[in-house]
C-alpha cells in the first residue's frame, strides 16, 4: 500500500467525521425545538384532576419553564458530558432505557436481516435466470405480496397460523429462539420482497452485457456465470438497498414489535413520543441518527472495496 | 481481478450477522416461565409495561396492576359495598376537623425482615409531597399539610377539613424508608421492597415482571405462587396469548375482542361496571352555539344513548344521568335521565335560531373514533353542522386546557378520578377556572367549594344534589354511559374484578 493511499483514506475518514458530527447536531436540534412546538408534557403527566398550579409546578421541576434558548444550551452541556437525561415518565436515565431495549432491537433485526438477504437475493437471481419460465411465475406473486401486505396483517396472521391455531410457536414476547421466529418472518417478509425485486432487475440488466454473452459462449455454466461472473457486478446496487434496509431494521420496527410484544426499541419510541418524554424521544433520535451515519459510511467504504472504480478520490481505477 | 478476498468479506459479514444475532440473546434475572402457567402460577397480559413499580410516582392501571401487589395500602375497600375498610390501618379517629390518627397492624414486616412502623407510612406520604420527587400523584394528596409517625400511630394533619383524604388514602402504598433511603429512589424503582402479598423476583424491562409469593405475609395465604405480567400492547395479540394458552388473564380488553372470546374453550369474558364515565363537555364560554343552553339541551336529545351502550359497547356500559355513577360518594338520587328524542331536537334548534350553525368538535385518536362519528353523525341530524377537529393527545390538552377556551363547541373524553367521590368529577370538569372547565356559574362553584371542605355525609350529599341538579339544567356536560372493565381470563381463573379496578392476585384463584 503506497503512503499517498493511506494519508487519502485518513483525510477521507476525517472529513466523513466532521460531517457526521454536524448532521448529529443538526439533527438533535431540529428535534429539541420542533418538540418543544408540539405539546407540554407536563399536562399528559399531571393526573386528571391536576390544577393549572399542579401543572405549573410539574413544569418548574422538568425545568420546562426555562427559556428554550436556556433549555438548549444546557441540553447541550449535558450531552458533552455524556449525559443524555432523564425519562419524565420512567424516572430512569434514558440511556439505561436505551441499552436495555438495544440487544433484543439487534438480534431481530440482524435475524430479518440475514434471512432477507438470502430469501431476496435467492429469490431475485432464480427469477432473474428463469425470466419467463415458471419459477418467475410462481415466485412473483409471491413477491408482490411480501411487499403488500402490511406488517400488522402478516404478524396477526402468522400468529393466528402457528400459535393459536397449531400451537408450535409462542404468539407474543420474548423467549428464546422459537419466539424470534414468527417476529422475524413478519419482519424479513417486506425487506425480502425489496431486495428480490432489486436482485431481479440488477441480474436482468447485466444479463444484456457483452461480457456474460462472452462468458457462456466460452461455455460458461449457470453457477459460474453467476459466482465468477455476476456476482460483484450486481452487488452494488443490491448492497445500496440491503444498508438501507439495516438501518431501518435498527430504528426498530414499531409495528412488529407492538404486535409480538418484543421489547425493543420500537415500542420504547412509541411510548416515548406518546408521553412526549422529551430527554428519551432525544436520545432515542441521537442514537437512530448515529445508526444511519455508521451505516452509510459503512456502506460507502463496502462500495470501495468491491468496486475499485468508486473511490474517494476520484481515481479511475487502471483494469 | 475476481477475488476470494472479497467472497470472503461478504462471508465473514453474514456470519457475524448470525453470530452476533445469537449471541446478543439477552439473559433475564431469574426464572422465566415460558408457557401457559399451570396450577399455581399465573400469567397476565397487562397493555402495557409498567411506568414505574415505585408506588410513590405513577398511578395508570398498568403500574398499581403490579405494585399493588407488591405493597400493602394504608386502607381498603370492600370490592363488594365499595366502603372504606382496614387494611394497614386497623382504625383511625379526628382529633379535630383537619387531625387524623390511624393506629396501624401490629407485627408487619417489610419483605427484608424489617418491620413496618408508623415512620413508614408518613415518610410514604412525605416523598409524595416533596416537589424534588416529581410525584405525579402530588395533586391526589395536596389536602394534606403533615404527616408524623411514631411506633403505630400515624398522624396526618390537613390544609382544611378534608372529606376525600380517607379516600385517597385507599391509594396509598407503604413504602420501607430505611430502604428507600439507603437504596435511592432509581434503584427502589428497579428493584422495590415491600409488605405486601407478592415480593419482586424479576423484569426484563419492556418486557415482563415476576413477582413470587410473599410466604411471611401477614394476610391469608393467597393460592398463587408466581405471577408473571407481560406488556403486550395490542389487543388482537392479548386475545391470541389467551387462545394460545400463553396468558391466563388479560387486561383491557375492547367490546369487540370479548366478543371474539364468546365461542372459544376454556376461555371466559370478565367484567365490571367501573367509576369511569364516557361524556360530552361543551364549551359554553367561547363555543359558539353550545354558548346557547338551548343549543346544548338540543343535542342531549339527539344522542341515542341506548343504541351507543348496545352497538358500540356490545352491552358493557350503562346508562347515567350525570357525568357521576351510583358507586360513589356524594352521588345524587332522582336526577332526570337523558331523554333521546330527535324531533323535540330539531324543533329546539330552529327556536335557537341555530339551524346549519357548525359545532367543532375537539378530539384524539386517545378517544374511540366510533363513538366521536356517531355523536357527529347525531349532531348533524338535528340540523347542525359538525366539524371534527382531531389531533394528537399532546396538542389536545394543550388546546383543551388553555385559560383562552378557544378549542372547539364539543369534545369526547372518558372521565374516572379513581377516589370514587362526587367531587372528582364536579370540581375538576365543571368548577370555573380548573383545567377541564369551560363552564361559568358562581352559584355552581361556591356549592362544590363548599362540599370539597364539608365533613358531615348527609350535608355534603345535599350540596352535590344541589350542584348536580345545576348541572342538569344547564347542561355543561352531558353523561353518555358508565363504562365497564372487561379481562378475558382463562375459565380455570375464579376472582372477580372490581369497581377500582384493583388487581389484588391474592384475592385469584387458579383451579386445574
Amino acid at each position: 500500500v503506497k503512503r499517498g493511499s493511506t494519508v487519502a483514506v485518513g483525510s477521507y475518514l476525517a472529513s466523513r467525521l466532521g460531517q457526521a458530527l454536524i448532521a448529529l447536531l443538526g439533527v438533535t436540534t431540529m428535534v429539541f425545538f420542533a418538540l418543544r412546538l408540539s405539546g407540554d408534557p407536563a399536562q399528559l403527566i399531571a393526573p386528571q384532576g391536576a390544577s393549572q398550579a399542579d401543572i405549573a409546578t410539574l413544569r418548574h421541576q422538568l425545568g420546562l419553564d426555562l427559556p428554550v434558548w436556556h433549555q438548549y444550551t444546557d441540553y447541550l452541556s449535558d450531552l458533552v458530558h455524556g449525559n443524555l437525561g432523564y425519562s419524565y415518565v420512567q424516572h430512569e436515565p434514558a440511556l439505561d432505557l436505551i441499552t436495555q431495549r438495544i440487544p433484543y432491537t439487534v438480534n431481530l433485526a440482524l435475524t430479518a436481516l440475514v434471512l432477507s438477504v438470502v430469501l431476496g437475493v435467492g429469490a431475485g437471481m432464480i427469477m432473474a435466470l428463469n425470466r419467463g419460465r415458471w419459477p418467475e411465475r410462481v415466485l412473483m406473486p409471491l413477491v408482490l405480496a411480501g411487499q403488500a401486505m402490511p406488517a400488522f396483517w402478516t404478524g396477526i396472521l402468522l400468529i393466528l397460523v402457528f400459535s393459536v391455531t397449531f400451537k408450535i410457536l409462542p404468539s407474543t414476547g420474548y423467549g428464546g429462539f422459537s419466539s424470534l421466529i414468527l417476529p422475524a418472518v413478519t419482519l424479513a417478509s417486506l425487506s425480502a420482497a425489496t431486495i428480490a425485486r432489486i436482485t431481479r432487475g440488477a441480474v436482468l440488466e447485466q444479463l444484456a452485457r457483452d461480457y456474460v454473452r462472452t462468458a457462456r459462449s466460452k461455455g460458461a455454466g449457470t453457477t459460474r456465470l453467476v459466482v465468477r461472473h455476476l456476482a460483484r457486478n450486481v452487488s452494488i446496487p443490491i448492497l445500496t438497498v440491503v444498508a438501507m434496509e439495516i438501518a431501518h431494521l435498527l430504528g426498530g420496527s414499531v409495528v412488529t414489535e407492538l404486535i409480538f410484544a418484543w421489547p425493543g426499541l420500537g415500542q420504547l419510541t412509541v411510548q416515548s413520543v406518546d408521553a412526549r418524554d422529551f430527554p428519551l424521544i432525544q436520545a432515542i433520535v441521537l442514537l437512530a441518527a448515529a445508526v444511519y451515519i455508521v451505516v452509510n459510511l459503512l456502506t460507502d467504504i463496502a462500495y470501495a472495496v468491491i468496486d475499485p472504480r468508486i473511490s474517494s478520490t476520484g481515481r479511475e481505477a487502471g483494469r | 481481478m475476481r477475488s476470494p478476498r472479497r467472497a470472503g468479506l461478504v462471508g465473514v459479514a453474514l456470519t457475524a450477522a448470525v453470530a452476533l444475532a445469537a449471541c446478543s440473546t439477552p439473559t433475564t434475572n431469574g426464572s422465566q416461565p415460558g408457557k401457559a402457567s399451570h396450577g399455581t402460577s399465573l400469567t397476565v397480559d397487562l397493555a402495557g409495561y409498567p411506568a414505574s413499580l415505585d408506588p410513590g410516582l405513577q398511578y395508570d392501571t398498568d403500574s398499581y396492576s403490579v405494585y399493588r401487589n407488591i405493597f400493602d395500602q394504608l386502607l381498603h375497600r370492600d370490592p363488594r359495598t365499595n366502603k372504606i375498610v382496614p387494611w394497614l390501618a386497623t382504625a383511625w379517629k379526628q382529633s379535630n376537623p383537619t387531625t387524623w390518627v390511624f393506629t396501624l397492624r401490629d407485627g408487619v414486616k417489610f419483605s427484608d425482615g424489617t418491620p413496618l412502623t408508623a415512620a413508614d407510612a408518613a415518610y410514604s406520604i412525605q416523598r409524595i409531597l416533596d416537589p424534588k420527587f416529581a410525584s405525579q400523584q402530588n395533586a391526589n394528596f395536596s389536602a394534606i399539610a403533615s404527616a408524623t409517625g411514631s411506633g403505630r400511630t400515624l398522624t396526618i394533619k390537613t390544609k382544611y377539613p378534608s372529606p376525600t383524604l380517607l379516600t385517597y388514602l385507599t391509594t396509598l402504598s407503604i413504602v420501607p424508608m430505611a430502604d428507600v433511603k439507603k437504596e435511592g429512589n432509581a434503584r427502589f424503582n428497579a428493584h422495590p421492597v415491600g409488605s405486601g402479598p407478592y415480593t419482586f423476583a424479576s423484569s426484563i424491562p419492556g418486557s415482563q415482571i415476576v413477582l413470587r409469593r410473599n410466604d411471611s405475609w401477614w394476610g391469608n395465604k393467597p393460592q398463587i405462587k408466581t405471577v408473571t405480567f407481560r406488556a403486550v400492547p395490542a389487543v388482537a395479540s392479548r386475545v391470541a396469548d389467551l387462545k394460545s394458552g400463553k396468558a391466563d388473564l388479560a387486561h383491557a380488553l375492547t367490546p369487540d375482542a370479548a366478543g371474539q372470546l364468546k365461542g372459544a374453550n376454556n376461555l371466559k369474558v370478565l367484567s365490571a361496571p367501573t367509576e369511569r364515565v364516557s361524556y360530552l363537555a361543551f364549551n359554553t364560554i367561547h363555543g359558539g352555539p353550545t354558548d346557547d343552553r338551548t343549543v346544548r339541551k338540543a343535542i342531549s336529545l339527539a344522542i341515542d344513548y341506548k343504541s351507543l351502550i348496545d352497538n358500540l359497547e356490545r352491552g358493557y356500559g350503562k346508562r347515567v344521568n350525570s357525568v357521576l355513577t351510583p358507586l360513589s360518594e356524594g352521588y345524587p338520587k332522582g336526577l332526570p335521565d337523558y331523554t333521546y328524542d330527535p324531533a323535540q331536537a330539531k324543533k329546539l334548534i330552529r327556536q335557537a335560531g341555530a339551524s346549519g350553525r357548525t359545532i367543532v368538535m375537539a378530539t384524539s385518536p386517545t378517544y374511540d373514533p366510533q363513538i366521536v362519528q356517531s355523536i357527529q353523525a347525531s349532531i348533524k341530524a338535528i340540523g347542525l353542522k359538525v366539524s371534527i377537529s382531531n389531533s394528537d393527545q399532546a396538542t389536545y390538552l394543550k388546546k383543551v386546557q388553555s385559560p383562552s377556551h378557544n378549542w372547539g363547541s364539543i369534545r369526547f373524553g372518558q372521565w374516572s378520578c379513581a377516589c370514587l367521590d362526587a367531587d372528582g368529577v364536579a370540581y375538576p370538569l365543571f368548577r370555573s377556572g380548573t383545567i377541564w372547565s369551560s363552564y361559568r356559574n358562581p352559584r355552581f362553584d361556591a356549592l362544590v367549594d363548599k362540599a370539597r371542605q364539608t365533613l358531615t355525609p348527609a350535608t355534603r350529599t345535599g350540596l352535590y344534589a344541589q350542584a348536580y341538579q345545576i348541572l342538569s339544567k344547564e347542561l355543561p356536560g352531558i353523561g353518555l354511559f358508565q363504562m365497564y372493565s372487561i379481562y378475558g381470563a382463562s375459565s380455570r381463573l375464579q376472582w372477580t374484578p372490581d369497581a377500582q379496578q384493583s388487581f389484588f392476585v391474592a384475592d385469584m384463584k387458579l383451579g386445574s
